[in-house]
């Protein structure tokens, strides 16, 4: 495991801290938010002990895209106030669920294929809520400084990590095309670290600046 | 080819964090505009609100003073007027004669002085705040009682609970306005107020059997008193409904969530404004 992996497993567990210290302060959506990062943190690590044991980590990857669907569709769930987008969410998941299983079982096996089919719909999906709940929080404003807003930057966060996992699609086709130098490998993979690094480094401000009173008093 | 490719990723990398970026910058612009235009529009309800609601201060100190003029022409001038005969009578009379009188004066003073102190009561302006909205309409419905204009009844249901100051202040206008329009136009001999307290619905209820008017004559009327009547519970957050029928009397119910707050409403009585 190399060092950066395993500072990535220090922030999610940093960051899952700072969930569970701020817990009681915290409202619903956040609070999901929380326990989110216990289970993507425990497959980082997973993750790293499959890829040194078996050099494959992929029904990692496969259980770390559904996993990370329902934690962050339900947390948009509780985030709208529309109640047609809180059943859209509802019904994506049920969809990707289902959709996650078949997909596993018959298109890109569990151990095998990493899970293109799924993770591509619902970066799409995430894209989707982000900029939906923009739109939201505009119809909605709050009295308080959109810079001390929670939502603001869990929003910024998905739009980024959603949005950015296409590019890191893009440079894995050209690798794949393309005989490129070791040092470049390293470098799409750190970039991808960093991506994953800003996400959850955001979900860690969300965490620690939400506050279900100012919410409860300004809403 | 690969260099191309690459140089195409890496413009794509480039277009993608400057689009988010800039569509960050957009968006705090726009989300900022948005507080602004609201903390605006919020300011001016809540300026509209303070007007309104200072009207219907105004409104009810006219009414008031209106009320205490007929009642020392009426009454205390009247009584006084007797009082002063009658020891101007006395005086002249035997002495068990005018010891009669001195005693059927001092009574008549002592009524005046009740009357007057139930006046000043009347005049103070805090007494909706300090009573409540059912006891200033209880005292209101003993007063018209006692003039003998109009029987009314009142009933109060459920457990009382205070509506906030300034809710309490416009509706009781609209119970004065109501009472005003019965008393005027309806030639009703009874009105019945009723009082709804559940634990997310008030209603105040004011029915008199009177001549009643048509719906047509209702909708006419809208910027008159009736209208007012509905401006004014919009204002506060509730709803006025107003049925009549001729021959059939008139109903106007007024019902309100107590649960739901108007953010322009803050809860204080208008003469605390600053």
């Amino acid at each position: 495991m190399s060092i950066i992996s395993i500072s990535y497993d220090l922030l999610l567990l940093t960051v899952f801290s700072v969930g569970i210290i701020r817990y009681k302060r915290l409202t619903i959506p956040f609070k999901v938010l929380t326990w989110s990062v216990l289970p993507i943190f425990l497959l980082a690590i997973l993750s790293g002990i499959f890829s040194l044991k078996y050099k494959n980590n992929v029904p990692i990857m496969h259980l770390e895209c559904i996993t990370g669907y329902i934690f962050y569709s339900l947390t948009y769930y509780y985030l709208f106030k529309s109640k047609a987008i809180k059943q859209s969410i509802i019904i994506s998941i049920v969809i990707i669920i289902v959709f996650f299983i078949i997909n596993a079982v018959f298109l890109q096996p569990f151990r095998k294929v990493f899970p293109s089919n799924v993770t591509t719909p619902t970066q799409v999906l995430y894209a989707v809520f982000s900029l939906l709940l923009f739109k939201e929080m505009l119809l909605y404003p709050l009295k308080i400084n959109i810079i001390k807003q929670s939502v603001f930057w869990y929003n910024i966060g998905v739009l980024f990590y959603s949005t950015s996992l296409f590019l890191m699609f893009g440079l894995g086709n050209y690798i794949g095309d393309h005989k490129l130098s070791p040092n470049f490998v390293s470098f799409i993979g750190y970039f991808w670290y960093f991506i994953l690094y800003v996400f959850h480094i955001l979900i860690g401000v969300s965490l620690l600046i939400d506050n279900k009173e100012i919410t409860a008093t300004d809403g | 080819m690969a260099d191309q490719s690459l140089r195409i990723l890496l413009l794509a990398t480039g277009a993608l964090f400057t689009g988010i970026t800039g569509f960050i910058i957009y968006f705090v612009v726009l989300y900022r505009n948005k507080q602004l235009k609201n903390k605006r529009d919020q300011e001016q309800l809540q300026s509209a609100f303070r007007q309104e609601l200072l009207k219907t201060q105004i409104e009810m100190q006219e009414q008031t003073l209106l009320y205490v003029s007929r009642e020392i022409h009426d009454n205390v001038t009247q009584v006084l007027s007797f009082v002063k005969l009658s020891l101007a009578m006395a005086a002249k009379g035997a002495e068990d004669h005018k010891q009669t009188k001195i005693n059927e004066s001092r009574e008549l003073v002592a009524q005046v002085i009740t009357d007057l102190r139930d006046l000043s009561k009347s005049l103070s302006f805090e007494h909706i705040t300090q009573l409540g909205l059912v006891k200033t309409i209880e005292i209101e419905t003993k007063r018209i009682n006692k003039s003998g204009i109009i029987n009314v009844s009142l009933s109060a249901e459920g457990d009382i609970y205070p509506l906030g100051e300034q809710r309490e202040l416009v509706l009781f206008r609209i119970f004065q306005e109501t009472l005003n329009n019965t008393l005027k136009h309806s030639g009703a001999k009874h009105l019945k107020i009723a009082l709804q307290y559940h634990s997310e619905l008030f209603n105040l209820t004011l029915e008199d059997d009177g001549d009643g008017f048509s719906a047509i004559l209702l909708d006419k009327s809208k910027g008159s008193g009736l209208k007012n009547i509905e401006n004014r519970a919009t204002l506060i957050g509730a709803t006025a409904t107003i049925n009549s029928s001729p021959g059939k009397g008139c109903c106007v119910k007024v019902s309100l969530n107590p649960l739901e707050q108007r953010l322009y409403a803050d809860g204080y009585h208008p003469s605390r404004f600053s």
